[in-house]
Parts: C-alpha cells; structure tokens; sequence
C-alpha cells in the first residue's frame, strides 16, 4: 500500500558477514542514526553476490542496491572481493549500456569497525536514491 | 617468419584437396567441416573420414547453422581425439571455442584448426530454399572486394574480429583480388608446417596483406557505430527494453546455440528461478497484474552480465530467435562494452584468464564509493 | 460430457466484451481474486498472458488473441507448479492450451486446486512469424477470418483440428450455434457450476444448438484430418523421407521447449547420455565415410515422439518455435492421433483418466505381441 508520505526508499544491502555486516551491527550498537531505508541481507562474503541477484531485486522494484564487504587487502577469504569489484564495475555498466538506473547500485567497502561509515553511506545513499525517485520497475507489468 | 602454402585453385578446392592429401597419406583420421548432406544441397556440419564423402565438403560455405566452436567443444569434451583431426571453422566459431576451453570444455589437442578471413554467413533461413546457393557468385565476388554485403547477419556486416586467432591455417580469403584461383594457406604453427610437406603447391614468405585487412576492418567498424546507433535508440531504459523484449516467449533459444552458454542446467532454467505462489501473491500487492509466465526480462540482462565478457558476436541467436528480437546486436554492444572495460578480446588469446576469474589489486577505483 | 449444463448470455456489447464484464464482476464479487488472460504488450506487436489482479486492467485484456506466443499451459504451469496459493485464479484459454494444463496436471506441474480454467470455441490461431510481419494488420485479418470461420490463415495444425470445441476445464464459452447477440457458457464440472452460479447465472438452457454446430464442424474437420494426415505420412514416411525432412533441423530444441507437455527440467537430449568421447563419434564416422555432426538429431525427434506423444494436443507451439521451419507440429500431431488412439486416449480430456504409459490392463494390446503368445 503506498503511503502518501514522504517517500521512504526501499535499499537493499548485500553485506558480508566478516566486515559490513559487523560494521552495520557496531553502528546498530553505538545508536548511530541512519535511514530505515535498507533491507540487509548477510552473505559470507561479497563475492557470493551474483550480478542476477542485484538484476532480479532491481526487477523486482528495489530503489537501490548497496554491496559492501571488506576493503580490499583484507577480504576474510584472502581474494573475494577483488572479484566483487570486477563483477560489479562489469554490472553497472552492463546497467549502463541498457539505459537502466546505474545509479540505484553502489559498491562501498566497511569495515567490521567502521560503524560510521556505515552509518554515512547509508545516509548519503538513502538521500541519492530520494533524489532519483522511485524505482519504476515497480509498476511495469510486462518484466 | 611462417610459411605460407599457395594452391592454384579457389579457396574451398584448395582446402579440400590439401585435407585430401592429409587423408590419403593417413596424416589425419577425419576431417569437420561444411558439408552438403542431401541432394537438396542442405548443409550441415559434418565429421569426414573417407576422400569421397570430402568431395561433398564446402568449407567456406557462407552459413553457419550452427556455432562450430559449441560444437568441437562436444566432440572434444570427453577428452580429444586420439589421432589428428582437421577442422575448418570460421574467426567468430574459433573464438567461441577457445572461450569454452577457457571453461574446460574442450580441448585444441590433436585438432588441426584451418580457418579464413571471413566476410559473413547469411541468416540461416535463408539456406532453406535456394537463395544462398542463387547469390554464391555475388557473395564470393563481395568477399574478393572485401565488401560488406547487405544480406548477410548484422554481427558480420559490423564485424570487425574478422581475423582468426590462434588457427594453424589460415586462408586468405576477404580482399583477395586472385580468389578465383587462388588459396593461398598461411601455415601458423608448426604443426601446420610439418603437415604440409610434400603438399603439391607454391611454398613462399608471403603474408596476407595487413593494410589491406585494416581497410576492411575501417568499413566494418563505420558500419558497427551505424548499427550500434541504431540499437541504442532502443535500449533506453526499462521501457526501451520492455519494448524490445516484449514479444520474447523465453524458449531460451539464443542460450541454447550460444557457444559461450555451456551450463547444462542454466541459472534460469533451474529451482532457482521458479516463482512460487508466494512470489506472485507479493507482486501483486505493488501491481496491478504480472506477465507470466516471469522473468522473461530478467532472463535476458541475467544472461548479459553471465556471457557478455565473451560473448563473440557470431549471431547465432538471432537467427534461432523465433519472434526477431535482435539479441545478436544487443550482446554485441554491451559484451564488447564490457570487454572493452577489460581490453578483452574474446577468443583471442588462450592464455588470457577470462577478465572476471582474475584481478588487480588496485583497479576500478571509480566504482568504489 | 454428459455433465454439461448451459445457460445463454447475452451479449449485446461483443462476446469478448461480456465475457470480460463477467471476469470483471466475478472479481468484484471474490468469485475470483485473479484473472490470467493474454493482453497485447506495450509494443503492439504480441500478446502476452498476464495474471490480473487489478480489475481495470482487464480492459485492455483479449480473451481470443490472434496468436499464441506462449502456450497457456505454460503460462499456468509458471504459476502453480510450486503449488496453490491463496489466491483462486481463473485461466482464459483456447481449448487445446486447457487440455495440455489438464494433462500437466496429471504430471504434477499444476495444482487445479485454486484454479479455474476457461476455455473458448476457438477459430484457430496465426502462426507468430506471419503475425509478427504486420502486427495491427494481421489482429485485423485474424478477427475478419475467426468471424466468417475462415482457418486458411491459421496455424496448420489448426486448419485440420477436429478438438477447437473439446471442453476439459471448468467453464467453456460456446460461441458457436448460438443467435446473434448470444454465447453459451457452460459448465463441465462442479467447480464451475458452483462458479456460475455464484453469478448468478442459472445453467438451465439447451445446448443443443452449440452441441449440433460443434458436432458437424469437428466432424468435417475430422474427415479433412484423417486426409491431410494421409498425405503426410506419404511425404515424410520411411527412414529416407524422416531424414531429408529433418535435414535443416539445428538441433536448437526450440520444439521441445515451447512444448506444453515437455516437462522435463533436463531432457534426455541435453543430458550427458547423449554426449559420447570424440573417437566414437571417429568410429561411427569411418563406418559410413561421414557423418553429421553433430549426429542423432532424427533420434531427437523420434525419440521425442515416443517420450510425449501420448500427451500431444496438437497445438502447433513446437512448429512456431522452429528456427528453421520444419512442420514439426503436423508429424508430431499425426503420430499422436495414432498413439492416443491405441489406448482410444485424447490427451487432457479428462482429469480422472490416467496417462496410457503409467497404467495398464492385465489383458490388452495382443495384437502387439507375438502370436505364438
């Protein structure tokens, strides 16, 4: 049912279970403040994100797509998310070649301790996705 | 400096008579390629081990029903064969296939690659009544010119890879002013060398003429923007491909003769992708109706961010395509996109790790927040 | 079918338009809480099934689409192979896409249970490639010809398919037989009676007329069936005639996908049973001095034939799907008359009877068996 409210996006985030996803837990813990926006989804490391899952939510109506993991150098699984860089640079501009919103999808790498940052770049994201509307997959029949 | 081996006949006489040598003298245990299979002049593929049945080959025939690359991954896919065989296949088809051997399926051990300089195959259908065979002499009198021809597939009008990579032979082909009595071999490797001798026929340094060849590969790349204008128009967005994509009845045809698609049971195809009661319940809530059966879009931009590092631009899936969506022309523009992200050439390089199994450890900065 | 019951409505606006009012008022009513019904897509140039939830959309739905890009079995099979939901769903479909969703049923890849499937007398469908030449002129064409029951545009097997009134869903629009302004609808199970009246229409009229109509159009079509069917087997019999008439095919399984019956989730075809180490197909090579390769693609078909036929409702799916225009859907329709006949079986005719190859009778078929038996 879509409230006439301001419009609250809905923001699906991919994070891993050795960095992000602690981060977003520390910024949970300290009280830090940040949007209602996102939908966390834990993965054990950010490499598990296949560019079809970013493809079937974006399909599916999500307004945007965070994938955070460790930063590079530090990946619990030594090399993950190198890949995760190449997959996702390859996505959005597979996003971009095909006129979608390459924009809704952001890559950010959090640290187990980096609660703020978290905090930020859901913000930030949140206010970017605001900006941009909602995403019109949403009412498309014919997908 | 390699060697190259002048026969003093077309390139298709030239090819069969030097394959008929490689028999006779026991040098190859089969030969695969083109091949007339009827009286109606149908052609297919096909696996030749006697001289005689070779007299029915057409090597350089300009059709290709199906993506030989997929298929010498089969032939090749339990292991190679135990003598030599010969295999003459097209740039885009030897690409597709040393993709595959990138993905372990399949083996370039004991197989003899002859390939050419290409100017294009027409859509399949066309080789259902007689009009290929009817525009024979226009098609190789373009090849001579090295013209683009307007009825060939739009991936080879704007062809640019048109030189074969890693091939022992290659035969020179598009531009060749004296293709009427000419086939002239470059023998790549060594292997090509040594199967040679004793071949009748002019043995010399020569080489095809490579400012010839970027003169034709200029043509093609100015006839790529025209196409790849043209579908850019139509891909702007959810509604652009809504539209292009509309009448799609996901048969997943163009994954099941894409070379580069080699799962045997494909992610959309599998549990993963059934929509469950529940899925369609919560659709709902935020739509008015939903298209099913689902995923048709889903499908295609899934299969985009799977393939498309290697996608080699044959156009077999346009062709196989039943309702004339042009997806050949879409997987051309956005793999070589992303290719290009990588200075990727698909096919080009067997050593070369596929760009998404390897990494920098400082790349793409710009993609990070 | 003698638990047929019939009401005439009348239908002042258009059949199609009154039939959809009725879906529109049995969703108001929570007759029905979806509807899936074929809607033209955004680009004009196809007809899609679409799972309706909103009311106002049906305005723009098309109960008799001029083509069938998606067989509605398929469509059905999508959305209730994992099982019912909560929502009962009423499925608008040509008789031969109703029968195939009755037969996969039997094959577990649809739950009836919350779903109700509407059929409809049909003229015939267009095949896709000709309709996708000029989309607005051929719907035009399509409606000019289903009105004057004109089939020579139609599919092939189409033009000689003596089932296009055959009832085996729910509730079946008779719009043959029937006076101006009118159609039957009638009821072939509980279900719909139940349905029916619950819309307050009251199935108490004879349906004589549509009954008598559909007897001697399917007869005649029969006869031109039993003929047509003839000269077929004449042009592809024989193992010579089967390979020159599979020459072209590219071994895309495009037929087996769009397939309606063809449920398996990895054929046969596909499967490592089929893909052999390259020195035997070196040895089957040298025992003839070639080849095709890759090879085997007549056994696909055959072999298709002897794993679906039982099952196939002629629908021609399978032919429009071909890449390379080979009148799969006309032998693959042929040989089924034949194998369902064996076992006086038509695929999907009924729930309750089961698929010819998962049961058997102590005493039956002799005549296949060797005499000294």
């Amino acid at each position: 049912m879509k409230k006439d409210k301001e419009f609250m996006p809905k923001i699906l985030a991919f994070l891993c279970n050795w960095c992000s996803y602690a981060g977003a837990d520390l910024a949970g813990t300290s009280r830090l403040k940040y949007p209602p926006s996102i939908l966390p989804i834990r993965v054990m490391c950010s490499s598990r994100v296949d560019p079809i899952f970013v493809i079937r939510a974006y399909l599916g109506g999500v307004d945007g797509v965070l994938i955070a993991g460790c930063h590079p150098g530090d990946c619990h699984y030594q090399e993950g998310n190198y890949y995760t860089r190449r997959r996702f640079a390859m996505l959005k501009k597979v996003f971009e070649e095909t006129g979608l919103d390459k924009d809704r999808l952001l890559l950010s790498w959090v640290s187990a301790s980096e609660g703020q940052k978290y905090a930020k770049i859901t913000t930030d994201f949140t206010n970017k996705i605001k900006n941009l509307g909602e995403n019109s997959s949403k009412d498309k029949i014919f997908l | 400096m390699s060697k190259t081996l002048k026969i003093n006949k077309n390139p298709e006489q030239g090819v069969i008579d030097f394959l008929s040598f490689l028999l006779e003298n026991k040098k190859i245990k089969g030969v695969f390629s083109l091949k007339k299979i009827d009286k109606e002049g149908s052609v297919a593929y096909s696996l030749i081990t006697s001289q005689k049945d070779l007299e029915d080959a057409v090597p350089f025939y300009p059709l290709m029903p199906v993506n030989a690359g997929k298929l010498l991954s089969r032939f090749t896919l339990n292991g190679p064969p135990a003598d030599l065989v010969a295999a003459v296949v097209k740039p885009c088809e030897l690409r597709g296939f040393v993709e595959l051997i990138k993905r372990e399926q399949g083996s370039l051990d004991n197989l003899l690659i002859i390939s050419s300089t290409c100017n294009g195959v027409y859509p399949t259908k066309l080789g259902l009544d007689k009009t290929v065979e009817k525009n024979l002499s226009k098609y190789w009198t373009a090849a001579k010119k090295g013209e683009i021809l307007e009825e060939v597939r739009p991936v080879c009008k704007s062809c640019e890879e048109f030189v074969p990579y890693n091939a022992d032979i290659t035969v020179d082909i598009v531009g060749n002013n004296d293709l009427d009595k000419q086939c002239l071999m470059c023998l790549n490797s060594k292997k090509a060398e040594e199967l040679s001798k004793g071949m009748k026929g002019d043995f010399s340094d020569k080489q095809i003429d490579s400012k010839k060849i970027d003169k034709i590969r200029e043509k093609r790349g100015a006839e790529k923007k025209k196409l790849f204008n043209e579908i850019e128009k139509k891909m702007n967005g959810i509604e652009g491909l809504i539209d292009i994509f509309g009448k799609c009845i996901s048969c997943h045809g163009c994954s099941k003769v894409c070379p580069i698609c080699y799962c045997v049971l494909c992610e959309f195809e599998s549990s993963d992708s059934d929509y469950k009661p529940s899925n369609y319940e919560a659709e709902l809530k935020i739509k008015p109706g939903v298209r099913v059966p689902q995923g048709t879009l889903y499908y295609h931009l899934g299969r985009l961010s799977h393939i498309g590092i290697s996608c080699v631009a044959c156009g077999a899936c346009d062709d196989v395509c039943p309702v004339d969506i042009p997806v050949s022309m879409i997987f051309k523009k956005v793999g070589e996109s992303v290719q290009k992200m990588f200075d990727y050439i698909p096919g080009k390089n067997l050593e070369e790790k596929i760009p998404l199994i390897t990494f920098e450890k400082e790349e793409f900065s710009e993609y990070e927040d | 079918m003698s638990n047929l019951k019939g009401a005439i409505v009348s239908a002042k606006s258009g059949t199609e338009k009154t039939i959809i009012d009725i879906l529109r008022k049995a969703m108001d009513k929570g007759v029905f809480d979806a509807v899936m019904v074929p809607m033209k897509v955004p680009a004009g140039d196809a007809f899609a099934y679409v799972l309706v939830k909103d009311k106002n959309l049906l305005t723009d739905a098309s109960v008799l689409p001029p083509t069938m890009f998606v067989q509605g079995a398929k469509a059905v099979s999508s959305i209730t192979r994992l099982g019912k939901g909560k929502m009962k769903i009423a499925a608008v479909m040509r008789p031969c896409e109703a029968r195939a969703t009755i037969e996969i049923a039997k094959l577990g890849q649809v739950d009836l249970e919350n779903m109700i499937i509407i059929s409809i007398d049909c003229p015939g469908v267009l095949p896709s490639s000709d309709f996708l030449k000029n989309p607005e002129k051929k719907i035009k064409q399509f409606y000019e010809a289903a009105n004057k029951m004109d089939d020579t545009i139609m599919r092939p097997v189409c033009q000689i398919c003596d089932k296009s009134s055959m009832i085996s869903g729910d509730i079946h629009i008779g719009t043959l037989g029937a006076k101006k302004d009118t159609f039957f609808m009638i009821s072939n199970t509980k279900k719909g009676e139940k349905i029916a009246e619950s819309l307050g229409i009251n199935l108490k009229d004879n349906l004589d007329n549509w009954q008598n109509k559909v007897k001697t159009i399917s007869e005649e079509k029969h006869k031109k069936r039993k003929k047509a069917h003839k000269e077929l087997k004449a042009k592809i019999g024989g193992i010579n005639n089967l390979v020159e008439t599979f020459s072209h095919c590219i071994n895309c399984h495009n037929c087996m996908r769009v397939c309606p019956v063809c449920i398996c989730r990895l054929c046969y075809f596909d499967s490592d049973k089929v893909k052999h180490p390259s020195d035997d197909y070196l040895d089957r090579a040298k025992s003839k001095g070639s080849i095709r390769f890759l090879p085997d693609t007549t056994l696909f078909h055959i072999g298709r034939m002897m794993h679906m036929s039982v099952s196939c409702v002629s629908c021609g799916a399978c032919e429009d799907a071909c890449s390379m225009s080979i009148p799969v859907a006309q032998i693959f329709s042929m040989i089924s008359d034949e194998t369902q006949g064996l076992f006086n079986y038509v695929s999907g005719r009924s729930l309750e009877e089961p698929i010819p190859i998962v049961t058997y009778k102590e005493e039956e078929l002799h005549q296949v068996e060797d005499e000294n038996e």
